[in-house]
C-alpha cells in the first residue's frame, strides 16, 4: 500500500486520488465529443464524404455521453452524493460546470438523435403492434406527420442542434482539460494549452475510434467500407493527429526551454516513472508511427489497393486509440506521482484489479458503449434505410445477426 | 406551423424535464445553504462542538498535580506542557468523569526527541551526544537516574 | 517570495468591509448572468436562501461566540523548532487524524553548498533521528507545516459542491456532510495540506482547532508547542504578539508566488523551503 518515494513529498502527497477512473473519464468524454466532429462533419460542413458514418457517429456519440459521468461519479469517496453538484454547485469551481455542462450536451444530442431518427421511428410505429408499437409511438410524442414539410423542419432542426451541440461537445470536452489546466498548484497540469490539447486529442481519439468501429461494422455487414469515406477519414485523423502532437511537444519543449522551477522534476518523471507511457506509447507507438502510417495513407491515397488502405488506417487508428489513452494516463496520473514539493516522485499507481475504480471497471465502462450501441441498432436501427436497402440484397446471409432488422 | 408540431412538443417535454428538476433541486439545498457564502452555515457550529477539547493545559493538570506543577513550573522544563509526556488530559480523565492512569514513558527515547544531538536542531537548544553523554548501552531509564524530568538541571 | 507589497500585509481592518470571501464575487456575478438569462434556477436558489435565513433567525447563533469578532492568523518561528514532534503527535490525538495522514508534519531540511536533503519520517510524528547525507552539510533546521488557511485559497475555489468555506474569522473548513469526495481540493492546494480520509471519505485538514479556538483556548499543536515555534493570534486584536510580528517583522508565506494569501506566516525561512 505505501507507495516508494524518491526524493521528498510532503506527507501528504503520495497518494493517487484520482484513480483510473479519472483517466477514463476524459477518455470517454473524448469519444463524445470526437464522435460528434465528425457528424458535425456531415451535417454542418457539408462533408458528404462522412455520409456513410454520420449516423454511426452521432449514435457512437451519444453512447459514449450516457457513460461519460459514470467513473466520475464511481471515483467519488461518496457516489451518493455526487448529485450535490446539481443541488449546490459552486460556481468558482470548474467542475461544478459538469452538471450543468453536461446534462445541456445531453439535452442537445438526445434532441439531435430524435430529430434525426424521428422519421424510423415513426416507420417502425406505423409496422409494429402491441407493446412495441406504444414504445416507438410514445418516442414518436405521438406524431406521425412525415410530409416532405415536417422534414424540411427536422432537417432545419438537426442543422440548428449541430450548430449549437458541436461547440457544446467542445466546451465538454475542452472543459475537462480546463480541469487540469487551471490547477495552479501542479505545474505539469498548470497549462493553458491543457484544454486545447485535450479537445484536438478527443477529435483524434473520436475519428479513430469511428474509424475502427467503421471496418468492424462494415466486416459484420458483410460489406465493402465506402474507400472515400475512409481516406476522408484517415486524411481528418492525420490533421488531428499532427496538431495533439505537435502541442504535447509544445507543451514540454517550452518546460524546458524556460528551465521553469519544475522542469527538472518533470524531465525525471517523464523519463523515469512515465518512460513507458509517455515516451514509448504515446509519443513513439502511438505518436510517430500512426504518423507515418497515415501519411502514406493521404500522399499515397491514389495508388493503394482498398485493402491495404483499409489495413493502414485501421491499424493506425487502433495506435491512435493508445496514444490518447497513454495521453490522459500520463496527464492524470503523472501529474499525482509528483509531490508539489516538487522534490519528491511516487513509486509506478498500480490501479487495483476488481472494486469499484479498478480495471475490470474501466473494462466494463468501455465495453458499455458498444452495448448500448448495440440495443441502438436493434430499437432505431443505425444505418440510413435506403442505404441499407440498397447494399443488403447481396449479403443477406451473413447479415442476419446484425443487419436483418433494416430488411422489412 | 401545423408542420412544427412535432417541435413543440418535444420542447414541452425538455420544459417539463428542466421544470421538474428545478422544483427538486429546490427541495434538497440545505436550510442554512448561502447564509454567509456559498457553502452551510450550520456546518460551523458543527465544527465547533465537534467534540471536547482533549489538550486542556499544564494549568489543568495542576489542579490535582498541585505540586509537580509547581515543581515544573519552577524549572527548566517551565515550558514544556505536561501533555508533551504524559498525553493528552482528555485521555487521563474521561468524560464522564472515569480516570485512565496517562502514560509515564520513562525510556531514554521520550528524552533523546528533544535533547538528541541531530541535524536541525538550533546550536542554542541543550542537546547531547547519547553515544558521548553515556558510557555503556544505551537503554532503559538512562537519564532518570541523574535528571528529574519535572525540574531537569543540565 | 516576501510579500512585499502593502496590500499582502495583514493590516488590521477595524470593520471588514467586505467580510465574504472573494469568491463571493465571483458567484454574484454568475448569479446576474443567470438573472439575466431568465434562469428560473436563481429564482428558486433565491428562494430557498429566503427559507434559509428564516430558519437561522429563530435560533440562537452558535453560543457566547462571535465570528465577527476574530480574525485569526498563525505564525511560525522555523528558528525556535527543535523537531520534537509533539505537535504532530497532539494534533493526531485533538483532531483523530487516521494513521498515515496529517493535519500537520514537520520537514527537516539539511541543506550543504551544493546538495539538499529534505525528510520528514511519518510526518515528524515520532521526532527524528540522527540523518546520514551524503555530503558536507551548512546548515540545517526543521520546518512545521500545516493548512495556511489561505485568504485566496484554491481550495475552497475549486470545490464544486460548496463544502469548502473560509469562515468569516478566517477558518477555512471542510463540511463533511456536503463533501463528496472528489478530490479536487486535495489536487488544487500547494501545500499538500488536505486528504481524504481513509474513515469518512471526504476531504480532511486541519480547522486550527476550530472546537478549541472558538472556545478560547489555543489549538492543540500551539498548545503542546515547547519552544514558542508556533503561535495562534487572532488580528483583530490590537495587542496581539502575532499580529504585532506580522505587522513589524519580516515575514513570508510559503509559496508567495502562487498568491493564495497564505495566513500562516513564517519567520526564518530559507529559500530551500517550498
Amino acid at each position: 500500500m505505501t507507495p516508494e518515494i524518491s526524493g521528498f513529498s510532503f506527507p501528504n502527497d503520495v497518494h493517487v486520488w484520482w484513480s483510473l477512473m479519472i483517466v477514463m473519464y476524459p477518455y470517454i468524454t473524448g469519444f463524445v465529443a470526437g464522435a460528434f466532429i465528425v457528424t458535425s462533419l456531415y451535417h454542418l460542413f457539408g462533408r458528404t464524404e462522412f455520409k456513410p458514418v454520420a449516423r454511426l457517429a452521432m449514435a457512437t456519440s451519444f453512447a459514449f455521453l450516457l457513460v461519460a459521468s459514470l467513473p466520475l461519479q464511481l471515483h467519488l469517496g461518496h457516489p451518493e452524493r455526487g448529485i450535490n453538484v446539481m443541488i449546490t454547485p459552486h460556481f468558482t469551481s470548474a467542475m461544478a460546470g459538469f452538471g450543468i455542462l453536461y446534462s445541456g450536451y445531453l439535452a442537445i444530442l438526445v434532441l439531435e438523435v430524435w430529430f434525426v431518427w424521428r422519421h424510423e421511428i415513426i416507420l417502425r410505429a406505423r409496422r409494429t403492434r402491441g407493446v412495441k408499437r406504444a414504445f416507438y409511438a410514445t418516442l414518436a410524442l405521438g406524431t406521425y406527420d412525415t410530409g416532405p414539410r415536417a422534414l424540411e423542419v427536422d432537417h432545419r432542426a438537426i442543422t440548428l442542434l449541430a450548430g449549437i451541440g458541436l461547440p457544446g461537445a467542445c466546451m465538454l470536452h475542452g472543459y475537462v482539460g480546463f480541469i487540469f489546466g487551471a490547477i495552479k498548484a501542479n505545474p505539469w497540469w498548470s497549462t493553458p494549452l491543457m484544454p486545447v490539447i485535450f479537445l484536438m486529442s478527443a477529435a483524434v481519439s473520436g475519428i479513430a475510434l469511428l474509424m475502427v468501429l467503421y471496418q468492424v461494422v462494415s466486416k459484420l455487414r458483410a460489406r465493402a467500407p465506402d474507400q472515400p469515406c475512409v481516406s476522408a477519414l484517415a486524411r481528418w485523423l492525420w490533421f488531428f493527429l499532427i496538431l495533439t502532437i505537435t502541442l504535447e511537444l509544445l507543451e514540454i519543449i517550452v518546460m524546458a526551454y524556460e528551465r521553469s522551477e519544475s522542469w527538472l522534476i518533470i524531465s525525471e518523471l517523464l523519463t523515469t516513472r512515465l518512460q513507458f507511457s509517455y515516451v514509448t506509447m504515446q509519443m513513439i507507438v502511438g505518436g510517430l508511427i500512426p504518423l507515418i502510417l497515415l501519411a502514406v495513407v493521404v500522399l499515397m491515397n491514389r495508388y493503394l489497393h482498398e485493402r491495404v488502405r483499409n489495413t493502414l488506417s485501421t491499424v493506425a487508428a487502433f495506435l491512435c486509440l493508445l496514444q490518447v489513452f497513454s495521453m490522459r494516463w500520463n496527464i492524470v496520473v503523472g501529474g499525482q506521482l509528483m509531490s508539489k514539493s516538487l522534490r519528491g516522485l511516487r513509486s509506478h499507481y498500480d490501479p487495483e484489479v476488481f472494486g469499484r475504480e479498478g480495471i475490470l471497471m474501466a473494462i466494463t465502462l468501455f465495453a458499455a458503449p458498444f452495448v448500448i450501441l448495440w440495443v441502438f441498432d436493434r430499437v432505431l436501427g443505425i444505418e440510413e434505410p435506403e442505404a441499407a436497402a440498397a447494399a443488403a440484397p447481396p449479403a443477406r446471409g451473413e447479415a442476419t445477426e446484425e443487419g436483418s432488422i433494416h430488411a422489412a | 406551423m401545423e408542420h412544427a408540431r412535432h417541435v413543440f412538443r418535444v420542447a414541452l417535454v425538455l420544459g417539463a424535464v428542466v421544470a421538474a428538476v428545478m422544483v427538486t433541486r429546490g427541495f434538497l439545498v440545505p436550510k442554512s445553504y448561502g447564509m454567509y457564502g456559498p457553502y452551510r452555515y450550520d456546518n460551523v457550529v458543527e465544527q465547533m462542538n465537534v467534540r471536547l477539547p482533549l489538550h486542556r493545559g499544564a494549568a489543568a493538570c495542576g489542579e490535582c498535580h498541585d505540586d509537580q506543577a509547581k515543581k515544573r513550573a519552577a524549572g527548566g522544563h517551565k515550558n514544556v506542557s505536561c501533555e508533551i509526556c504524559h498525553g493528552p488530559l482528555g485521555l487521563h480523565v474521561k468524560e464522564d468523569g472515569s480516570v485512565e492512569a496517562p502514560p509515564v514513558d520513562r525510556s531514554y527515547l521520550l528524552c533523546a526527541r528533544c535533547h538528541r544531538k541531530i541535524d536541525g536542531r538550533p546550536a542554542r537548544f541543550p542537546q547531547v551526544v547519547l553515544e558521548q553523554h553515556v558510557s555503556g548501552p544505551l537503554e532503559g531509564h538512562a537519564c532518570l537516574g541523574c535528571h528529574d524530568p519535572h525540574s531537569p538541571k543540565p | 517570495m516576501a510579500p512585499t507589497s502593502t496590500t499582502s500585509l495583514p493590516v488590521l481592518q477595524p470593520e471588514p468591509a467586505t467580510p465574504t470571501p472573494p469568491e463571493y464575487g465571483r458567484r454574484q456575478f454568475l448569479a446576474d448572468v443567470m438573472r439575466l438569462s431568465g434562469g428560473a434556477l436563481v429564482f428558486i436558489a433565491g428562494g430557498t436562501v429566503a427559507d434559509a435565513l428564516a430558519a437561522v433567525a429563530e435560533k440562537p447563533r452558535g453560543e457566547a461566540y462571535s465570528w465577527d469578532e476574530h480574525l485569526y492568523a498563525y505564525l511560525i518561528d522555523t528558528s525556535k523548532c527543535i523537531g520534537c514532534g509533539s505537535c504532530v503527535r497532539a494534533c493526531a490525538a485533538e483532531n483523530k487524524v487516521p494513521d498515515g495522514f496529517y493535519r500537520t508534519w514537520i520537514e527537516r531540511y539539511v541543506i550543504g553548498m551544493e546538495q539538499t536533503h529534505v525528510d520528514s519520517p511519518n510526518g515528524g510524528k515520532d521526532g527524528f533521528g540522527p540523518v546520514q547525507v551524503g555530503f558536507t552539510a551548512t546548515k540545517s533546521f526543521f520546518v512545521p507545516k500545516m493548512c495556511n488557511h489561505c485568504r485566496a485559497t484554491p481550495c475552497v475555489q475549486v470545490c464544486p459542491v460548496g463544502a469548502s468555506y473560509r469562515t468569516k474569522d478566517g477558518v477555512v473548513m471542510v463540511d463533511a456532510e456536503r463533501c463528496i469526495g472528489c478530490a479536487y481540493c486535495v489536487q488544487a492546494c500547494p501545500f499538500g495540506s488536505r486528504f481524504i480520509s481513509p474513515v469518512t471519505h471526504t476531504a480532511e485538514k486541519c480547522t486550527w482547532c476550530y472546537h478549541r479556538v472558538t472556545k478560547g483556548l489555543k489549538p492543540a499543536c500551539v498548545e503542546v508547542c515547547p519552544t514558542g515555534t508556533r503561535q495562534f493570534g487572532d488580528l483583530k486584536r490590537e495587542d496581539d504578539p502575532v499580529r504585532l510580528a506580522i505587522a513589524r517583522d519580516r515575514v513570508e508565506v510559503l509559496q508567495g508566488h502562487l498568491l493564495t494569501e497564505p495566513q500562516c506566516y513564517y519567520l526564518h525561512l530559507d529559500k530551500e523551503v517550498r
